[in-house]
């Protein structure tokens, strides 16, 4: 017998056949993803950490969590950009772009960019803090340099997997997509994060709420949605940004923590969380309903009535839902009304939950909701054009 | 390394709300049976992180845990977790410890002994102000410039790419037209990326001039002489968007007095006068003008807010010479003609001031300035009694004048901001009660010697006039040091 050939079964040849077509999920795939997992995380996890314990180092889990998706996002794309120059076939530089001399996919380019910008922003950071007193606010110029170096490296992850997408087949298609719009959502979740300051359940009344909503969501969902095609992209990315926020705000409690920074207002024995997440998904089901339309042919007029119809669908959705939050029915684990940071005086308007009217008059509130309605539009035209231009993305 | 840290602590002793120059806080007391020595060097802006060292004079202490609170007002009663001081590895009696300090005001170190007489509490009241910020350092500026190049760089040029290829094929070539829409986008993207780092610059010059509205500004005191009488007026330019803001409606009196004012001839420093005017209206005193020489004096008005906070007024004045003086407060004192002396000053009728001088005075180094009072034979003087509750003052001022410290021998802080950081309470007003304070000498007989516990910010001369009641009449020695 030792002389004989083993004739294989037609299962086993056709599961051979079936592994030698089938593409796998390229590796910076998971990394890109990774990262971006690493940034929301650890930017839920610092936030946290000031409203709670107050105190921090460049070494708290947080920021190293914020660090880790510079470190991956950067090593692995400098890694995909290294070896496309140097070690790459032909195959490989044909299907890659050139920067200043080296070849790889643009998304690689675009996150490795922004683990650079990432990785700038802390001797900047630092130097802020010894400059102008520590953390004072959410938005100053070197936390927008470290907010927007990580969305470089999620843009870029989501570009890798776009150009990927473009030239696969529909079953590594279909994969990719689940792992785009789950980046989409990442993105959306770091942009809330973004205007966190303006989106609290206090100002919901006012317009400002309505324009920093209106600004930061409409680029990514619709965005997202015109690159995936998916019928309920939209909503799939709002999902993804509901439940993680929402998953945060009832884990975050489960952790014992106490205040470590004066002046402590109220004692606090747990983390606090962020508060719940804007009700993101009715106005995303909106766009993708408004997508299965046929006004979804023209760009101009899905622009314009998309984005009358988000802001509208967010004021009925979020408004009444404001009220709840400010009620005391809000006082429970799932809806978090009752967290508040130690550093928050009992006098604040959050702590007594009564809406803050940021117009000064029904006039200036109107004015700033039209004003909401231009920024809408201009984020919804911002999204469709990146959107349409992700879907041509080859390399 | 040594030249920057030198650089942040010149910068650190810049400004003062209390003293002028420093506001490094200097503090001598006990936690129930335990002495300690403390030193707080607060934050250069505010939130920032204060430094603090503890030197333990009492066998016993096990550990000390440190926490800062405010003073008065909301949050004052609860408490953070403390951070257990760190003990030194060289010196097991010095702890040192970092406290986050994040509103300006009042504040205070509360300070939680263990050892073997039991637990016990000090609390060391700060005033925590915003200061000028640290100049980006040179190579740190290089540093963000390369990345930044880099990032502009990059960033024009993936634009160029992603225009140019990213939309073709594997294996395609960029038209010409393409290429031409990739030069035009970078083009763009080059004004574009000038624009936002306008932007950007303008962003951040507007920060820097935010946080110059909140940097603490010395007070200004004028003061004009109308007849003999001195007549001064006090502005704040300080506290408008503080959490606990300066008003001149809340002082409270330190020593029985609401002002202590300090006049000193300039540049001799020859004329001194401690005295202690009355307020006749709100951020408006008079005071009797004492015998003066003419001159051109600089003027320090030290005060207290009823939150604990001390500020000092800084005022310059020109005065013709003055010799028939009316009599002030019961309390006033000076000196004139003064000499100063290295190490013994004349008191007249032979006594003396003796400065038991250090061989070498470093600046930012915490010193025990000691001095003697002895007879004409050199015996020590049995004659000494509390000069407004204290055993001794001490007034410090550099020869250029931008030092200044009032310090007692409990330290560098007014004793009603340590009454109120101790008890949550301002203290009775009344000369009689007042002595009950912690810190306060009303005991007899009392020692022929005072000391202070105190640092010099910086190198420089400085002039030291210290000041001892004895039998009813107010001395004062006058000794010169060169810091280096």
């Amino acid at each position: 017998m030792a002389n004989s050939i083993a004739v294989p079964s037609p299962a086993a040849v056709h599961t051979a056949r079936t592994a030698a077509v089938a593409e796998p999920v390229p590796w910076y795939a998971w990394t890109v993803a990774a990262a971006a997992t690493c940034a929301i995380v650890g930017l839920h996890w610092d936030i946290s950490w000031h409203m709670t314990i107050g105190r921090d180092t460049f070494w708290t889990p947080a920021h190293l969590c914020i660090q880790a998706c510079a470190v991956i996002g950067c090593l692995s794309c400098a890694y995909l950009i290294l070896n496309t120059t140097f070690h790459g076939d032909i195959a490989n530089k044909r299907g890659s772009v050139r920067v200043l001399g080296f070849y790889a996919p643009l998304g690689a380019f675009i996150a490795a960019w922004g683990g650079v910008a990432m990785l700038t922003s802390a001797p900047f950071d630092d130097w802020w803090h010894n400059a102008y007193g520590l953390d004072v606010k959410i938005l100053s110029p070197p936390h927008v340099l470290l907010l927007i170096g990580i969305l470089a490296v999620e843009g870029g992850g989501l570009l890798l997997v776009m150009g990927k997408m473009n030239s696969s087949s529909a079953e590594l298609r279909r994969k990719l997509d689940a792992i785009f719009l789950y980046l989409g959502g990442v993105i959306l979740i770091q942009m809330m994060i973004l205007v966190y300051e303006y989106s609290d359940r206090v100002l919901q009344h006012s317009a400002i709420f309505y324009r920093a909503v209106g600004l930061a969501a409409p680029v990514v969902l619709v965005a997202i949605a015109a690159a995936s095609g998916r019928r309920w992209a939209a909503t799939t990315v709002a999902t993804v940004y509901m439940f993680f926020w929402a998953a945060m705000l009832w884990i975050l409690p489960l952790f014992p923590a106490e205040p470590k920074l004066g002046p402590v207002y109220r004692q606090i024995t747990h983390m606090v969380p962020m508060a719940f997440p804007v009700l993101l998904i009715a106005p995303a089901f909106v766009l993708d309903l408004l997508r299965g339309s046929k006004i979804a042919q023209s760009k101009w007029k899905f622009a314009i009535v998309a984005s009358v119809l988000f802001l509208a669908a967010l004021i009925v959705a979020q408004w009444p839902f404001a009220n709840l939050l400010t009620s005391a029915h809000a006082n429970n684990w799932f809806l978090g009304g009752q967290y508040h940071p130690a550093s928050e005086p009992t006098s604040a308007s959050d702590v007594r939950a009564i809406f803050v009217h940021y117009e000064r008059s029904v006039g200036q509130f109107w004015s700033g909701i039209g004003i909401a309605l231009i920024g809408t539009l201009f984020s919804t035209s911002i999204g469709l054009a990146c959107g349409n231009w992700m879907r041509r993305v080859q390399r | 390394m040594k030249k920057t840290c030198l650089i942040a602590l010149l910068f650190s002793a810049s400004l003062a709300s209390a003293h002028i120059g420093t506001n490094n806080v200097y503090f001598d007391g006990y936690a129930g049976p335990y002495h300690l020595l403390v030193i707080v060097q607060p934050p250069v802006v505010i939130p920032g992180v204060a430094d603090i060292q503890i030197r333990v004079l009492t066998p016993g202490v096990s550990e000390l845990r440190i926490v800062p609170m405010r003073i008065v007002g909301q949050g004052s009663d609860m408490a953070p977790v403390p951070d257990m001081a760190q003990k030194s590895s060289d010196d097991p009696q010095l702890y040192t410890g970092r406290l986050w300090i994040m509103l300006r005001g009042s504040w205070k170190v509360r300070i939680d002994a263990s050892g073997t007489q039991g637990p016990a509490q000090l609390s060391v009241p700060i005033a925590a102000v915003s200061q000028f910020p640290l100049p980006m350092r040179r190579y740190l500026g290089a540093l963000l410039t390369v990345l930044g190049l880099l990032l502009v760089v990059g960033l024009i040029s993936i634009i160029g790419a992603s225009v140019r290829e990213a939309s073709l094929k594997p294996g395609a070539v960029a038209e010409n037209k393409t290429r031409r829409k990739a030069r035009i986008a970078m083009a763009s993207a080059t004004v574009v990326v000038i624009a936002i780092l306008w932007l950007s610059n303008s962003w951040w010059n507007a920060e820097a001039a935010s946080n110059r509205q909140s940097v603490y500004r010395t007070p200004p005191v004028t003061v004009k002489l109308e007849g003999h009488q001195l007549q001064l007026h006090l502005e704040n330019p300080n506290g408008a968007n503080w959490a606990e803001p300066l008003r001149l409606n809340d002082l409270v009196p330190d020593h029985g007095h609401l002002m202590h004012l300090f006049l000193v001839r300039m540049p001799q420093m020859d004329a001194f006068e401690h005295l202690h005017p009355q307020q006749i209206e709100l951020g408006n005193f008079v005071q009797q003008a004492p015998a003066l020489p003419e001159g051109h004096y600089k003027i320090f008005g030290d005060v207290v807010h009823s939150t604990g906070f001390p500020e000092t007024y800084v005022g310059n004045l020109d005065l013709p010479s003055i010799t028939s003086a009316v009599s002030g407060d019961a309390d006033d004192s000076g000196r004139q003609s003064a000499q100063p002396a290295g190490e013994s000053s004349d008191l007249g009728d032979n006594d003396r001031m003796i400065w038991e001088k250090p061989s070498e005075l470093k600046a930012n180094q915490l010193l025990s300035l000691r001095f003697r009072v002895v007879d004409k034979n050199g015996a020590p003087v049995t004659d000494l009694e509390p000069y407004m509750g204290m055993a001794g003052h001490a007034v410090i001022i550099s020869t250029d004048g931008n030092v200044f410290a009032h310090v007692h021998p409990s330290g560098s802080v007014p004793m009603v901001s340590v009454e109120l950081a101790q008890t949550g309470h301002l203290p009775p007003t009344d000369t009689a009660a007042m002595a009950d304070m912690p810190g306060m000498t009303h005991s007899a007989p009392m020692a022929p010697e005072v000391s202070f516990p105190w640092g010099f910010p910086r190198v420089g001369t400085y002039r030291i006039f210290v000041q001892v009641k004895r039998a009813g009449h107010v001395d004062t020695g006058v000794f010169e040091a060169d810091v280096r």
